[in-house]
């Protein structure tokens, strides 16, 4: 598999030039950036905070930039994850509001900003700080609250979602993208198999945020403030986003509490009732939570793929390769039943 | 055999020092770049151990759920395929069983100790623990 385009390389000079002169033509000639931090190189964006001055007023915002193209990339285009920030954030859900998208004028390749939300989203500082404890005890039912208010948004505000691959058929999808790597994994070819063997019911698409979890959201002393990560947004079964969060991986360790590593289930499926969501069927999340080790088995595949092919040489997409193991391993020891 | 000194897992743990060395002092992302790197010298130091008796293994397996002979690698890939188009599905637990067990090999490599308890005593025994103590 090969990337189609390349993606930003550029300087942190060049880039930092380039977009103040982005901030400029939208904010005024006056209008400058300074106390630029570099966050993360994830797994599909490279995240840039800065203060933008202009007048007498400072605003911390965040700039996304695209550093992943495939022709099977499991992530939506910057102006895609834009779409659905304006729609979302005038939901009043709690997502970071959209500033302005980049142009071919900005010459930044492509991506977006949107304001910065305070919070904190180290996984080991979120369940592990005392100072995080009211946080993490109402982490779950915050979870369930923002699913329901999530799922209600109506599908026909985000038309062009319903054709993404994993909006068609996730499985299919899965499918396809590990098949584009070129690998022979029993691990997975047999979780496929028992996936394909035992689909779900179909249920009324609704939107999925996709990457619900710990690491994907920001959290002060007093619960969520905030969703990121939409690259993964598609249309789909409402037990999908459940199934994810609630994925082994995502306990980092603390494997007694299923969601998040932080709550219990019945406070995640009694908040998404309660507050509008659908009747949670215990057996069908775990569907999806083997579906979900499936797919982020594939998406460590995926990140070794391009470290080997030399598109994107990393220390941990390297390590990412032999993760994958890890992941295939709770995929079978929970549909084994071995594994809660 | 290695003809000089250092051998092999010398060399390894020689670098593995080094890693160790660097995530202490470091920080941020070049941190995080040294401990993968000491992750990834503990993967070959036990892929260096365990990697022929689970091929051996894994080949009598396969052989003898698929039928079919040949590398390894064409093993799994005929494996891999008769699973997608169903041909196995009337010895579904015999193919689990497989694939759960070739993962857990996999794991040993990996990280050992994130295997459950009763796997972690079948993928490291005898002679494999030894050599990596």
């Amino acid at each position: 598999m090969s990337v189609v385009e390349s993606p930003v390389t550029d300087s942190l000079e060049g880039i930092i030039v380039r977009l103040e002169a982005a901030v400029r033509r939208r904010f005024g000639g006056d209008a400058s950036i300074v106390n630029v931090d570099v966050a993360t190189l994830g797994a599909s964006n490279r995240t840039l905070l800065f203060d933008l001055l202009d007048g007498n007023t400072t605003r911390r915002l965040v700039l996304r930039q695209e550093t992943y193209r495939s022709p099977v990339s499991p992530f939506l285009s910057p102006h895609d994850q834009y779409r659905i920030h304006q729609v979302v954030h005038s939901h009043g859900l709690a997502i970071p509001e959209p500033i302005f998208e980049l142009d071919e004028t900005d010459d930044l390749d492509r991506g977006f900003v949107v304001a910065c939300i305070d919070g904190e989203t180290l996984p080991k500082t979120l369940l592990g700080d005392p100072a995080f404890a009211s946080a993490r005890s109402c982490f779950a039912t915050q979870s369930g609250e923002f699913f329901a208010r999530l799922h209600a948004i109506p599908v026909a505000e985000l038309p062009f979602l319903a054709d993404s691959a994993d909006s068609i058929d996730p499985l299919n999808a899965q499918r396809q993208r590990y098949d584009s790597y070129q690998e022979s994994h029993p691990g997975i070819e047999v979780g496929l198999r028992w996936l394909e063997n035992n689909r779900p019911q179909e249920r009324a698409p609704k939107l999925i945020h996709g990457d619900y979890r710990v690491g994907n959201l920001l959290l002060n002393h007093q619960g969520i403030t905030g969703v990121l990560d939409w690259e993964c947004a598609h249309q789909g079964n409402a037990m999908e986003d459940i199934g994810w969060l609630c994925l082994r991986s995502w306990r980092f360790g603390r494997i007694d509490k299923p969601v998040g590593g932080m709550g219990p289930r019945s406070e995640l499926y009694a908040a998404y009732s309660a507050n509008g969501g659908e009747t949670v069927d215990p057996e069908e999340v775990r569907w999806w939570e083997i579906f979900a080790s499936l797919k982020w088995a594939i998406l460590n595949i995926m990140q070794a793929d391009g470290h080997v092919r030399g598109e994107r040489r990393s220390l941990p997409f390297a390590c990412c390769g032999r993760n994958a193991a890890m992941i295939e391993y709770d995929m079978l020891m929970t549909i084994s039943g071995r594994f809660q | 055999m290695s003809h000089d000194r250092p051998d092999i897992p010398e060399i390894l743990a020689t670098l593995k020092e080094f890693t160790r060395g660097v995530a202490d002092k470091a920080r941020g992302s070049e941190r995080y770049d040294a401990l993968c790197a000491g992750f990834l010298v503990d993967v070959v130091k036990r892929e260096l151990v365990c990697v022929e008796a689970q091929d051996k293994s894994q080949a009598q397996r396969l052989t003898a759920i698929t039928g079919q002979s040949g590398e390894l690698e064409q093993l799994y890939e005929a494996f891999c395929q008769n699973v997608r188009g169903g041909r196995l599905d009337q010895q579904w637990d015999e193919v689990f069983d497989f694939a759960l067990q070739q993962v857990i090999d996999k794991v040993a490599v990996t990280k050992p100790d994130y295997l459950a308890p009763e796997h972690q005593a079948d993928a490291l025994t005898g002679n494999v623990k030894k050599q990596l103590e």
